[in-house]
């Protein structure tokens, strides 16, 4: 996978091109807009990361100038600006997404997962979901573990059905809030923390292996290995 | 808006303003009237009085002269008559019987001696005898049987007998009627064009003001970059659109100053805590151990408490200062609270709270989704925080005229007395809390930049109560009325 990283503070440049490359990405950075179309126009790539702020242009004036150039990948924005513009929501309309700071890699790299795969012709959905033991039936709304029908509110489902979508992947308390709540919300209480821990003594029966993780600091993870 | 085009004229500056102007027009040109009135008359009959003094000296010096033979009567009743046509202010059409003129001669004992006019002069006489008519004063007469009085001159002869010259003041009464008449036709149009015109210029005038009111209403609540409308006059008003732009060039300006301030100082620590926070989750991931996870952990943990109160102090601060910038949309109270009590609902009955919602259903809103949501959670975070076990909180959702009401009301503790009155400001919190006290002080800053209120209390028989008011609508005017109303619930607001 090819992506562009443009971003002007150099320390988190740095951080980002290193824990992107670890996640499998092959990352080409640029530091301006100047250099990021320069980039763009030689390379062909598969998703873009762009800050906003940038020394010489405004980050959605290179975006609009890319499309223009005919660059159709998929752009992720970031952004240290406080209240997102509208022009932002405007660019999440067609397709891209934003990410404002500071923000976890987790979510970055599963906002970039999601676009992604969003780029990408997708077979016929499927309608059951399964991670090791655990099987999910999308339109009967049922989920089973090891046979065991379990005994979950609609609410839960769609909690867990998040989860196995990104099994084996880490999920911050953020975007359950965002996917499963439909909320950008930051609440200085644990209130995701009870809904996954109430998730995990239906799922995780006694002498079952234990499916939900609780990474501390970083989210969750539903295993699948 | 259109509710103010809509108020009825009657109840316009414009309308009484023209009311009374006409009035005094009306009044004046009417006293200037009633004046001229009197002149004209007294004129009239000035020279009606010339003429009959005249007239009577004539017909007495024919009297003294003509012998006293069976000619007499003839002649001098021939004068008489010839003299009765030469009434002035005569009525022209009407000339077939004289019965404005009457000659009357009387022997020195009184009796009839001549007479020349309608009648037999009967009742003449006695009218006469009735009043005292002094010679060379021409004295008003009423005649039984004659509508008007007659204006009467009488000359003595040397004989000792009296000739008395009437003549009716029916002609002079008609010219003061038409004269009446056409003024008062004319003074109704002249009235009728004044107010027009008051009422026509003053509402032009007026009509500025209410546009320079409408627009600097819609200014405060959208956006700062409008201007009132302006007019080429410069007058008053022109002079008071002028003065509020160039107030609204300096409210932009420190407006604008302070986003550039709160913009800078967010993206100045946002970007060194992206850093940080970015290689802590770098260090965690690479070498889990144990022992040394911990500690990186909760520092990301403060992290993101550190910069949730970044977030939430800047906004309060830019509410506080009516700068908050909103993105609106409709959003439905009733169907987020669910959703947030779905979300909320486990931690609390971890810690043994019941929650309850009554509402009527869907009720949207034009907000800021984003912000709306954040203060909802503020609002239970709230709760969750400082209620002890067993404790029910109910949530009231209704509509108040063009204004959302939110109740929440607990059945705990309530506020402590010496925090309520500072419940809104920064950091303030309750002595058991360990928050930093934004979490209210948003939410009061994110209903204020909706044009709504907040206010709490204490419930009489013990517990808390918040009431969240939002105006239905972006420019409804339920700004002024949701705030009124809180200042008399309660005077919370510092």
């Amino acid at each position: 996978m090819q992506l562009l990283l443009v971003e002007d503070e150099l320390d988190i440049q740095s951080f980002l091109k290193s824990s992107l490359e670890e996640a499998g990405y092959q990352v080409a950075a640029a530091s301006d807009g100047k250099t990021a179309e320069l980039l763009a126009i030689d390379g062909v790539f598969d998703i873009l990361v762009v800050d906003l702020g940038l020394p010489d242009m405004d980050g959605i004036s290179l975006i609009l100038k890319l499309r223009q150039l005919g660059v159709r990948a998929p752009v992720l924005i970031l952004s240290a600006r406080r209240s997102v513009d509208d022009r932002v929501r405007g660019l999440e309309q067609g397709g891209d997404d934003y990410l404002t700071k500071p923000f976890a890699l987790a979510e970055l790299l599963a906002r970039m997962r999601n676009l992604l795969k969003r780029n990408s012709p997708t077979g016929n959905e499927a309608t059951k979901l399964r991670v090791l033991d655990l099987e999910l039936d999308l339109l009967r709304r049922e989920a089973t573990r090891s046979g065991q029908v379990l005994q979950l509110t609609s609410q839960e489902f769609v909690l867990l059905e998040y989860l196995c979508r990104n099994a084996g992947r880490v999920v911050t308390r953020s975007m359950i809030l965002d996917k499963v709540w439909g909320m950008r919300i930051q609440p200085d209480t644990n209130v995701v923390d009870v809904h996954i821990y109430r998730l995990r003594g239906k799922v995780d029966g006694k002498g079952q292996q234990p499916l939900i993780r609780t990474l501390r600091g970083v989210g969750y993870v539903l295993k699948d290995r | 808006m259109s509710s103010k085009t809509a108020k009825p004229i009657l109840h316009s500056a414009a309308w009484r303003i023209s009311l009374w102007a006409t009035l005094a027009f009306a009044c004046g040109t009417m006293l200037v009237f009633v004046f001229l009135h009197g002149f004209v008359a007294n004129d009239i009959q000035r020279r009606s009085d010339a003429w009959l003094a005249g007239e009577v000296e004539v017909l007495g010096d024919v009297a003294e002269r003509t012998p006293k033979d069976a000619l007499y009567d003839r002649v001098v009743g021939e004068v008489a008559e010839l003299a009765g046509k030469e009434v002035p202010n005569k009525d022209v059409s009407e000339s077939s019987s004289n019965d404005s003129v009457f000659f009357l001669q009387t022997s020195g004992g009184g009796a009839l001696q001549l007479w020349v006019g309608a009648g037999n002069g009967e009742a003449n006489l006695r009218a006469i005898r009735a009043s005292r008519i002094v010679p060379d004063h021409p004295t008003d007469l009423d005649v039984h049987g004659f509508a008007v009085p007659f204006r009467v001159a009488s000359i003595r002869m040397d004989d000792g007998s009296y000739i008395y010259l009437g003549l009716s003041e029916r002609d002079e009464l008609r010219v003061l009627r038409s004269l009446r008449l056409r003024f008062v036709l004319l003074w109704f149009l002249l009235v009728l064009f004044g107010f027009g015109i008051v009422f026509y210029t003053t509402r032009r005038m007026l009509s500025h003001v209410r546009e320079i009111t409408e627009a600097a209403s819609r200014i405060g609540h959208s956006d700062l970059s409008a201007r009132v409308p302006t007019t080429a006059q410069k007058d008053e008003v022109g002079n008071l659109a002028l003065t509020l732009n160039h107030m609204l060039d300096r409210i932009e300006n420190s407006m604008h100053q302070l986003h550039t301030i709160t913009d800078s100082l967010a993206h100045d620590l946002r970007s060194p805590l992206t850093a940080i926070r970015g290689k802590l989750e770098m260090s965690l991931s690479i070498g889990s151990h144990g022992d040394q996870a911990e500690p990186i952990v909760s520092v990301i943990e403060e992290l993101d408490r550190l910069t949730d109160f970044l977030n939430k102090s800047l906004d309060v601060a830019e509410a506080k200062a009516d700068a908050l910038r909103l993105t609106r949309s409709d959003v439905d109270l009733d169907e987020l609270l669910r959703i947030m009590i779905d979300l909320y609902e486990p931690s609390m009955s971890e810690k043994g709270l019941r929650i309850r919602l009554q509402s009527a259903g869907p009720l949207k809103i034009e907000a800021d989704a984003a912000l709306i949501h954040r203060m909802i959670a503020n609002l239970f975070d709230n709760e969750l925080k400082h209620l002890p076990a067993a404790c029910t909180v109910t949530l009231r959702l209704t509509v108040e005229d063009d204004s959302s009401s939110l109740i929440v009301e607990d059945d705990g503790p309530g506020f402590d007395p010496e925090v309520l009155p500072h419940l809104f400001e920064r950091r303030v919190k309750g002595r058991e809390s360990n928050g930093h006290g934004l979490g209210l002080a948003f939410v009061d800053a994110v209903a204020r930049a909706h044009g709504g209120a907040v206010a709490a209390s204490n419930r009489k028989n013990g517990g808390a109560r918040l009431d969240v008011i939002l105006p239905l609508f972006a420019n409804s005017a339920g700004h002024v009325n949701a705030s009124r109303k809180m200042t008399t619930t309660s005077s919370l607001q510092p």
